[in-house]
């Protein structure tokens, strides 16, 4: 089965939506396990970059993920973070035997120290702990 | 003295600005993936007739060649690995610091139209420091 990703009608003028995508794209083609992590996610994640006001909703299930501009339906998890943050939760970097994030990452450390001192508001993810692992795979590009 | 942007003695002008940044040298030491296009749209309200593209062939953390080229069709033809389009009022603003290139990206100010998106990720820091050397480069603008 092939991954299918779509931005939605009307996410094409988000360029946060676009560029999500696109990481994801690229990220599953280029990565086994970020594309075994992809069919495994199913869930509703909203991402806003506070600064820039630019939100988007993430829909993936069935091996299929859907952009949407702004928040749409009840996300399971939200993230609220500035811009140069979001940046960060790209280059968390994955450790390849366990797919879990490298708490000697460099990157991973400063979302770490991030979420703790709320720069980084993650809203869920304790309740969807899987959801966020298999997220943080997939939008990695490390 | 002052250079007009986009021009060919700007491109110049941009190439020396991007060797003596200690930022750049530092971030895109790693970098190994080719040219960079920065696409400026055509706008002939401001006299830019034709789309014009500055070309950077980086390695390393340097600027080999830096070139002026006009139309889309001289961009093809040099076949950069990176292609970043915009118009000329969010070029002028990331010329002069006012608007950050990744954070323009994510806006949809400035769009990626050809190159490996995750590579240009994980080089943000490198990325952010070639194109933010354009300012300190005295430029004039074309409004």
């Amino acid at each position: 089965m092939e991954p299918a990703i779509h931005l939605a009608p009307g996410a094409s003028a988000n360029g946060l939506a676009t560029m999500l995508a696109g990481l994801v794209r690229q990220n599953i083609d280029d990565n086994t396990m970020k594309r075994k992590a992809f069919f495994g996610i199913r869930g509703r994640v909203a991402i806003r970059a506070v600064d820039i006001d630019v939100a988007l909703t993430l829909v993936f299930g069935d091996g299929r993920l859907t952009v949407h501009d702004g928040v749409v339906g009840v996300p399971d998890v939200v993230v609220l973070a500035e811009s140069e943050e979001i940046t960060y939760l790209s280059l968390v970097e994955i450790e390849p035997r366990t797919g879990l994030p490298d708490p000697r990452g460099e990157n991973t450390r400063h979302v770490l120290k991030a979420t703790r001192s709320g720069s980084i508001d993650v809203r869920g993810a304790a309740s969807h702990a899987l959801l966020m692992l298999r997220l943080t795979q997939v939008m990695s590009v490390n | 003295m002052s250079y007009s942007f986009p021009s060919e003695p700007w491109t110049a002008a941009f190439k020396d600005a991007i060797n003596q940044n200690p930022e750049y040298r530092k971030h895109g030491a790693p970098w190994t993936f080719g040219s960079v296009a920065m696409v400026v749209e055509a706008n002939p309200s401001l006299g830019l007739e034709q789309t014009a593209a500055i070309i950077l062939d980086v390695h390393q953390g340097s600027c080999q060649k830096a070139t002026f080229v006009e139309g889309m069709e001289a961009v093809d033809v040099a076949d950069p690995a990176f292609v970043i389009v915009a118009d000329y009022a969010r070029w002028k603003l990331v010329v002069q610091g006012a608007l950050d290139p990744i954070k323009g990206m994510m806006e949809g100010k400035l769009k990626l139209t050809k190159g490996h998106l995750p590579t240009m990720i994980r080089f943000v820091h490198s990325s952010r420091a070639l194109v933010t050397s354009a300012k300190d480069v005295p430029t004039e603008y074309l409004d």
